[in-house]
């Protein structure tokens, strides 16, 4: 039996050896994407934002956290990262954030990247490899530096958009929201965020319908792009809709006054309770 | 009683308890041995409790010595309404990255309980994956599943698995950029036809993973299977709008086959994923070629080629992934499994040449 083995395993494995060989990397950076023109050159990982992103989050968690299927619906593409990290409950431990700014032993971004006891599921990335400790060591700079966003590479020039909202539009929840989650691209100017500009609405049968009661608005803790909506009241089964206005008298802008580029609404439901 | 006429005995045993009821395992067992996934697991998809049937397979086949308990048999089967099951892993890991440190360490997988009530014999029953470590307590899968009276249709409701593809036990293959594996399941309804050599399920969940829900849309996931006793091919796809950034859709071919000792394994999968914000998209090929050599009961060598192409569009950034492997089955339900992983990629990317030696003690029943 064993005389056979050679041949019998050795043709199939050899012609997939042939038809699949690893890229010789010509032309790429270290992230595998093509050098051209406009490319950003390859820069060693430092404590910023905008660093952690191109060397671990881009190249590393993307290829599983993207989209809507994103594990635990944390999408890690550039464009959703940082809103929904920092400052924002894990949604396998609501009681941690993923990242606590100024306190990485308090984030459970960390804990995961370091199989930390406390975790649920497995220890990030899947499978491996595994973080060095080195470059956990510079998130948890990161982190104690207090989890700034920076400015992402051509920042000023685009346009001030919101990146996302908890719940998500079109979200069903089983419960309501404690509090509700609106992030942007970039660092918000909090003193426009008022009634005005953030409301969230019930729909009914005769229309929308302001929330009674004051909301509470402020800063996603350690997240000046995230803003942070807590219900004066627990809300009640029913649609909900969000509306951040960019437009108007006094729409919503950023630290230099540039307003968001357009009016966003977010619907979700919250279901009724079982009986 | 001697050892072979108890195995006889166990397998006969069995055999009166499968009925309608099929199973699964590793799938390269199922391929060795012409069966479908649910000849051997509770979940016709495979994965998860086994069976009576995979119970005394485990029993009997696929270790090298069976250590005989007399008439006292482990089928899984508290009394005729419960079922119980687990799987314990516990890994010693070394791997190395050029330019690192090399590093080692042991890892407690993972221990998970099965638990099946039959609430309606051969026909309703309730089935919660639970993993209870490391860490907490996290609900893998709770489904319920309903048969027809022929067992040829099936209904299941709930978080589970999807089908599409092998299910392999390597949860870092390449073939996994499915976004489909046994770490992400999901909220939904499943529909499954077994028939002669056909094998088909459609599933509909939420798409998000475990996330929040949405009814911005839906993931819709299909697969076809046509089984033999020495080869098997399917089909698989996968449609995910659940995000307002973009569809994710996957397409897979798979299959199987028996040369002799050896059972081979095959699947490529593409994935269009236009939910990443670069490039209005990404297309990824992923493609896994598996030999399994067993030289004798409780012995088998895995020898897999995997192929990553992460951007179509891209050209010399493929990956590669040898992985060899070593499988012992000393005794019924005690595996022990030792092999090394070598990963190939870009020159300027260190990590894509990641090396990976481990050893792993696994227990399952």
């Amino acid at each position: 039996m064993l005389k056979h083995l050679p041949r019998r395993l050795g043709v199939p494995l050899a012609a997939a050896l042939l038809a699949g060989c690893a890229g010789n990397g010509q032309g790429l950076d270290s992230n595998g994407q093509p050098i051209g023109p406009g490319s950003a050159p390859d820069k060693p990982l430092t404590a910023e934002f905008q660093s952690i992103q191109d060397n671990i989050f881009t190249p590393k968690c993307v290829r599983c956290h993207s989209g809507g299927g994103a594990p635990e619906g944390l999408q890690l593409d550039a464009a959703h990262s940082y809103a929904l990290l920092v400052g924002v409950p894990s949604a396998e431990v609501p009681a941690l954030q993923r990242v606590k700014a100024s306190d990485p032993d308090s984030s459970y971004l960390v804990q995961k990247l370091e199989g930390s006891s406390g975790i649920l599921g497995e220890r990030m990335p899947r499978g491996g490899p595994y973080l060095p400790q080195a470059t956990i060591d510079v998130i948890r700079q990161w982190i104690t530096n207090g989890a700034q966003q920076g400015s992402p590479p051509a920042a000023a020039s685009s346009a001030f958009r919101l990146a996302a909202t908890s719940p998500p539009h079109q979200a069903v929840m089983a419960a309501p929201p404690a509090q509700l989650l609106v992030a942007f691209n970039r660092e918000v100017d909090l003193s426009l965020v008022n009634d005005t500009t953030v409301y969230l609405e019930r729909l009914t049968a005769q229309g929308a319908v302001r929330v009674p009661g004051q909301a509470a608005f402020r800063l996603a803790p350690g997240n000046s792009a995230a803003v942070l909506l807590q219900p004066a009241a627990p809300l009640t089964s029913g649609t909900y809709r969000l509306t951040v206005r960019g437009t108007g008298p006094a729409p919503l802008a950023d630290l230099n006054a540039q307003a968001l580029d357009t009016d966003y609404v977010s619907e979700f439901t919250v279901e009724a309770p079982a009986p | 009683m001697s050892i072979r006429h108890a195995r006889l005995a166990l397998l006969g045993a069995a055999g009166a308890l499968l009925c309608s009821t099929l199973a699964h395992a590793e799938p390269y067992l199922a391929v060795a041995n012409g069966y479908k996934c649910s000849q051997c697991h509770v979940n016709p998809t495979g994965g998860g409790e086994r069976t009576p049937f995979g119970n005394v397979f485990a029993q009997t086949v696929l270790p090298a010595r069976h250590l005989d308990t007399g008439t006292d048999v482990w089928t899984g089967q508290i009394n005729r309404f419960i079922s119980l099951g687990g799987d314990l892993r516990f890994d010693a890991t070394a791997q190395s990255v050029p330019g690192t440190k090399s590093s080692n360490s042991f890892d407690f997988q993972q221990a998970r309980v099965y638990l099946e009530a039959s609430v309606i014999p051969d026909r309703l029953l309730v089935y919660v994956d639970e993993q209870v470590a490391p860490g907490g307590a996290l609900n893998r899968e709770a489904w319920g599943m309903f048969w027809s009276a022929d067992h040829t249709w099936y209904i299941k409701g709930g978080q589970m698995y999807l089908p599409f593809g092998f299910r392999l036990q390597d949860q870092g293959a390449f073939v996994n950029i499915s976004g489909i594996y046994m770490q992400t399941p999901d909220n939904g309804v499943e529909v499954g036809w077994i028939k002669g050599p056909w094998d088909a399920q459609l599933a509909l969940s939420n798409g998000t993973a475990g996330g929040p829900t949405t009814t911005n849309g839906k993931q819709a996931s299909a697969q076809l299977q046509f089984v033999q006793s020495r080869w098997r091919a399917g089909v698989a796809a996968n449609f995910n709008d659940s995000s307002d950034s973009g569809n994710r859709d996957a397409f897979g071919i798979f299959g199987g086959l028996k040369t002799g000792p050896i059972a081979w394994l095959a699947e490529a999968d593409i994935v269009n994923d236009k939910s990443l914000p670069v490039g209005g998209g990404q297309k990824q090929l992923a493609a896994l070629l598996e030999g399994n050599y067993s030289p004798a009961r409780g012995h088998n060598l895995k020898v897999t080629f995997e192929y990553l192409d992460p951007d179509r569009d891209v050209a010399h950034d493929q990956q590669t992934r040898w992985s060899v492997l070593y499988e012992y089955t000393p005794i019924q339900f005690v595996q022990i499994r030792g092999g090394a992983r070598f990963n190939d990629g870009i020159p300027q990317a260190p990590e894509q040449h990641l090396k990976v030696y481990f050893v792993e003690l696994h227990g399952f029943f």
